[in-house]
């Protein structure tokens, strides 16, 4: 694969976390895992150390939503498409190595990361969400840019955090969608 | 009914009084027991009889110490109030209001960061969404049912902490007509659909 430099120290950092953790990872260690010098990572990162970490976090996580808006694509409408990103999404977090592990060892390290990010991650999510909210039939007054807003929060909430709703159980999640997420936004379907 | 000392309980709360004031000052990293104990004009020792464990066990006191007094303030405001808008308008406003008037939480959100999200993300958020919807389930449970009130509790309880944690600028969770309308827009609609599912 043909990678530009930043990415080849990218993916390298990423390994290194993988391996060695946020806390221990260090220059030297991606300069080798990438077999680069240190100047060109240096030249990439100039913050070092803390900017690649804080870099790498943000390059998974774009790397997460870009399998997420893969895997939601086929769907028919917007509960659909909210439907399969819970499943996804939620799957995706138990199943990702990485970031369980450092919820287990070094949370403090991630966290203030993504909360810090947060407001990104949401910008990036209403950003995708917006356009098929405008294909559907919307309830008088609602207003699309916030109804992104509010669903997007939401999704983040429950993916990260289900509480009391299973999200391997698909008809649970048909449920919580119809409720908690589009009861307010979208016309409700005609009824026979 | 077993006795209680009150010469005791009077000095743990003041303890624990003084143990907030301090991290809403310094922060947990550097805030000792010497401080505490400064503060609240008692021994180290005082501290130790009554917290055996130290630090940590002082700070988990505190943290349950708070969430009390949240629910109390919570309680003064909710029991009575019988409209469903009045009772989830009022509690998220509120909720949010405490949230964001409370110092050290402040002090730790802003300066602290992760000493606090640890305790309050992913699987560690489901106990925190599960200790609040057992306060709040029981006033909802006589307009959506008991079944539904628990899931209910905990969605209002992701409203007040997402819009608390990251401000959306079209809505102001410590305002209540601003509340009211983010609840008609999206709350209420999915009670009365959670109802209807349910039959």
């Amino acid at each position: 694969m043909d990678l530009t430099v930043r990415e080849r120290i990218l993916e390298a950092a990423y390994e290194c976390v993988a391996r060695y953790g946020l806390g221990k990872t260090t220059v030297e260690d991606v300069t080798r895992a990438a077999r680069v010098s240190r100047a060109t990572v240096y030249r990439y990162f100039p913050g070092g150390r803390d900017q690649l970490v804080s870099e790498v976090i943000a390059w998974e996580t774009g790397r997460f939503f870009g399998r997420l808006a893969e895997a939601v694509a086929g769907a028919g409408d917007f509960a659909g498409l909210l439907e399969e990103a819970l499943v996804f999404a939620h799957r995706a977090i138990e199943e990702h190595e990485v970031l369980q592990k450092i919820l287990e060892t070094e949370p403090e390290r991630l966290l203030p990361q993504l909360t810090v990010q947060s407001e990104r991650i949401l910008v990036f999510i209403r950003g995708f969400l917006l356009p098929y909210l405008e294909r559907e039939r919307l309830r008088p007054g609602v207003d699309p840019g916030e109804a992104a807003d509010y669903v997007s929060r939401m999704l983040l909430s429950f993916t990260a955090s289900p509480g009391r709703w299973d999200l391997t159980d698909r008809a649970q999640v048909a449920e919580l969608v119809r409720t908690e997420l589009v009861a307010g936004i979208l016309e409700p379907a005609e009824t026979v | 009914m077993p006795t209680v000392d009150l010469r005791a309980t009077a000095a743990d709360q003041r303890i624990l009084a003084a143990t907030r004031r301090c991290i809403a000052r310094w922060g947990v990293a550097k805030t000792t027991l010497d401080d505490v104990a400064g503060e609240a004009g008692c021994s180290r020792a005082t501290i130790y009889r009554l917290f055996p464990g130290g630090k940590d066990n002082l700070l988990t006191a505190l943290a349950q110490r708070e969430v009390a007094a949240l629910f109390d303030a919570l309680r003064l405001r909710l029991d009575g109030v019988d409209d469903l808008e009045e009772l989830v308008v009022t509690g998220i406003t509120e909720a949010a209001r405490r949230l964001a008037g409370h110092d050290a939480l402040q002090f730790l959100l802003a300066h602290e960061p992760e000493v606090l999200l640890p305790r309050i993300c992913f699987h560690q958020m489901d106990s925190v969404l599960r200790t609040i919807s057992e306060f709040a389930a029981p006033y909802l449970a006589p307009h959506v049912g008991p079944d539904e009130a628990s899931r209910a509790a905990e969605w209002l309880a992701r409203m007040v902490l997402s819009y608390t944690a990251c401000p959306a600028p079209w809505v102001d969770v410590r305002d209540e007509e601003s509340v009211r309308r983010l609840v008609r827009a999206f709350v209420l609609p999915g009670l009365v659909q959670q109802a209807t599912l349910r039959g």
